[in-house]
């Protein structure tokens, strides 16, 4: 035997704890989200508690599913899989402790602050700065320790699993930088630094990238590694695994402002990410093909086994996701589905079905070998395949229909032609046996979760006494003799040979910068004309800043998730000026730190919602909306009423808008005071509507402030457009 | 005369185009290299390693 062996042992204990945490917040996750399934079925669920109200409550659940259960599932994989095919041990057993124990830290930050109320109000980055610095240490400490471990590895190549993990880190730390940005305004709230347009950018380039480099890539690396395991044969094509991971990188960075069509965006910018989406069908579905046809010969093992049918359905819903993306990307067909339901049943066919089932026969083919023993029960997990499987099919079904409906009868004229629904309230009833179809679909998936749970527990109950930590050996790679061999001369001659390929491949250093750059090239390309090109973004005379007061009751429309279910964006488009009037300008937006233009309506939207109703109109609808509108399935915010408004705190807020370079004027000295003005003369104009006396010092009269200001400057002044730079 | 008047008329907005024709170029000297018919022991070597949890598929000394 070669005398320079090393001997080393795998460190599985890290990894048993991270997949006791993809069980724990993938439950309390799925069970929040029944919950808000629950509230829009029968509104009066959120029991008129704040913390319980939907607005807080559906960023916690997509955080909760989308970095809790997801996030430690890509966690428990690539700990594992890294080990055994870096041939090492993990870099640091103290660093994967900090990762662990911070990361859990992290999440249970976010299950705290996001009910409490405290949000940045942009989707999936909605935690506060904080906590977005603790998330950015703890994202490095995962780095250090993964590519240490590649540093001291004992196998040249780096299988391509490895590959979409490195892409994953890197590209998800530039994300994640770069989108939250923000200046504090206190020790939980920061203002973002960019507006409107470049903001609801930033977060489109950030968010559509998420569900890129945080659901989908690391879940590919864990695909090419779990479903060989699992399969016990190679992937079906090791080829288009390297092709299927450069077209990835090189096309999702692209792709985020496909959220944005028909808003204020520049058409341009829309129409290249919708180029780019449907460019990225293609690897999309090589890959699907490549872990399907892995299993050519073997279809008979995915009749017998649970974990081979759980990665065949996660392997199908990835490619229907992946084809829905891009046609959803295409900017009629996005006409019709953007703010309904339609677009949360795609994300529903990839979350439950690509990341949950992928996660689930994982961690049911980790379980023996972690724990050493016999999975509890086969059957029960093939009784937790059926479960899920039917839970994700009528949780689809019946959103898809939702959202068509929605769709449709938002642009339905009638034969005079006048909207044929003008009353937004129509089209919500009508889907009401729809949400409870959900409700019956994601708790199915749930009672699968538990069985999940009970099986890993019995599992875990018949471990040994003590783990065997087996032995391994094998050389250290030592230096890279090769490439102090002579190559061949000539550009071309070694192109052919690839010799480039194979050498960047073994020096991950430079592989990882291949991978950023790609990304950032892609990225400035894409960010840099929006930012800069001033006809972008023209600017319109009459729009002026939010007085402190409006300014104070926008942060509580942040604070309350209003954006969860209004948007504040009108399309051009004539069902949508017939619905809510003049279509939004992108100079409007100018001063909207961050931007609260929304991706759903389950309501209606608010941007012209400016002197609709009276001011107690606002006050009644706020404390009990259903007096007003008998079948609104909005929560009820009695407590505005009650809460004392924070004058003395507006200034903070005032100072940090100025810092990002709002014209704020005399407010800047004098904010609290202007507000007490402004506050009085709106409780007086409640009191003579016959409302309630002197809510003046009240959380309601900022937000009737702020949203009878909605939409109004356009109208200020005779349209003083002017369009700078050209 | 600020930065942002002298990106303002760069002429930016062909940016786009030319990414594309750089990205295209990259994509296709990748899958150029990567079907090279060469390279199919290196590929099937790789293709094994997950299956492998103690040899290493390309320990030192092993160039292919």
């Amino acid at each position: 035997m070669n005398p320079q062996l090393e001997s080393f042992r795998y460190d599985d204990a890290i990894v048993r704890k991270f997949l006791w945490a993809t069980f724990l917040w993938g439950l309390i996750g799925m069970t929040v989200g029944l919950l808000i399934a629950l509230q829009l079925a029968m509104p009066a669920l959120n029991f008129d508690i704040a913390w319980l109200s939907f607005g807080r409550l559906r960023p916690l659940h997509t955080n909760a599913v989308i970095f809790a259960f997801a996030g430690n599932a890509f966690f428990t994989g690539a700990y594992y899989s890294s080990q055994r095919l870096l041939k090492a041990r993990m870099f640091s057993d103290l660093l994967s402790r900090v990762h662990f124990w911070g990361w859990q830290l992290i999440i249970v930050l976010a299950a705290v602050t996001l009910p409490l109320g405290f949000t940045q109000a942009k989707e999936y980055a909605e935690l506060e700065w904080p906590i977005d610095i603790l998330i950015a240490v703890v994202w490095v400490i995962f780095a250090v320790n993964f590519f240490g471990t590649i540093a001291k590895r004992r196998e040249r190549h780096l299988y391509v699993a490895l590959w979409f993990y490195i892409a994953s880190i890197v590209t998800v730390a530039i994300l994640h930088i770069f989108n939250n940005l923000s200046v504090p305004a206190g020790p939980l709230k920061s203002y973002s630094i960019y507006a409107g347009v470049q903001d609801a950018f930033m977060q489109w380039w950030y968010g559509h990238n998420a569900v890129a480099f945080f659901l989908t890539t690391p879940f590919l690396g864990l695909m090419y590694y779990f479903l060989p395991k699992a399969a016990d044969k190679p992937i079906f094509s090791y080829r288009l695994s390297i092709l299927h991971f450069w077209t990835i990188v090189f096309l999702y960075i692209w792709a985020g402002p496909h959220h944005l069509h028909y808003t204020a965006l520049p058409e341009w910018a829309s129409t290249l990410g919708m180029v780019f989406s449907v460019m990225l069908w293609m690897p999309s579905w090589g890959g699907m093909i490549n872990g399907l046809l892995t299993l050519r010969g073997a279809w008979k093992k995915v009749v017998e086994d649970p974990i081979l049918k759980f990665f065949v359905v996660a392997i199908t819903a990835y490619g229907m996701s992946t084809f829905e993306g891009p046609m959803l990307s295409v900017r009629s067909v996005n006409a019709l589905a953007h703010y309904t339901d339609w677009i949360i049943a795609h994300v529903h066919t990839g979350a439950l079905g690509w990341n949950g089932f992928l996660a689930f026969g994982m961690i049911y083919w980790l379980a023996p070998r972690l724990f050493q023993t016999r999975l509890h029960s086969m059957k029960m997990a093939e009784l937790h395949f059926w479960l899920a499987t039917f839970g994700i099919i009528l949780y689809v079904t019946a959103i898809y229909s939702a959202g068509l409906t929605q769709g449709l009868m938002w642009r339905a004229y009638d034969v005079t032609g006048r909207l044929e629904y003008p009353a937004f309230i129509e089209t919500v009833m009508r889907l009401m046996p729809m949400y409870w179809v959900r409700v019956a679909g994601g708790a199915l998936y749930l009672t699968g979760m538990v069985l999940f749970g009970y099986n890993l527990l019995k599992t875990w109950q018949t471990r040994p006494a003590t783990y065997e930590e087996p032995v391994i050996q094998a050389a250290p790679l030592g230096d890279y003799e090769e490439l102090a061999a002579p190559r061949p001369a000539g550009a071309l001659a070694r192109f052919a040979q690839a010799a480039w390929h194979r050498t960047w491949e073994r020096l991950p250093v430079t592989f990882t910068v291949m991978v950023a750059v790609a990304v950032i090239v892609a990225s400035l390309f894409e960010i840099i004309p929006t930012f800069l090109i001033k006809s972008n973004v023209p600017t319109i005379a009459s729009v002026k800043p939010y007085t402190p007061l409006e300014l104070a009751g926008r942060d509580i429309y942040i604070r309350e998730g209003c954006f969860n279910c209004h948007s504040q964006m009108i399309r051009p488009l004539r069902y949508e000026t017939d619905r809510y009037g003049e279509y939004s300008k992108p100079g409007e937006f100018v001063y909207d730190h961050p931007f609260l233009w929304g991706s759903r309506r389950i309501g209606p939207d608010l941007a012209r919602e400016g002197g609709k109703y009276p001011d107690l109109w606002h006050v009644r609808h706020m404390e009990a909306p259903r007096d007003i509108e008998a079948k609104s399935i909005m929560p009820a915010y009695p407590w505005m009423l009650t809460n004392a408004l924070d004058f003395d705190g507006i200034q903070s807020r005032v100072d940090a808008m100025v810092m990002l370079g709002v014209p704020y004027g005399p407010a800047v000295n004098d904010a609290p005071a202007m507000a007490r003005q402004q506050a009085r003369a709106i409780a007086q104009s409640i009191a003579a509507q016959g409302g309630p006396a002197d809510l003046s010092d009240k959380e309601i009269v900022a937000m009737v402030a702020y949203l009878q200001r909605l939409g109004r400057d356009l109208g200020a002044q005779p349209a003083a457009t002017t369009v700078g730079g050209q | 005369m600020r930065l942002s008047d002298i990106m303002a008329h760069a002429g930016l907005s062909t940016y786009a185009e030319v990414a594309l024709v750089i990205f295209l170029v990259a994509f296709l000297l990748i899958a150029v290299s990567v079907f090279a018919p060469s390279r199919k022991q290196e590929f099937d070597a790789a293709s094994r390693m997950p299956l492998d949890d103690v040899h290493p598929q390309s320990p030192r000394g092993d160039a292919s």
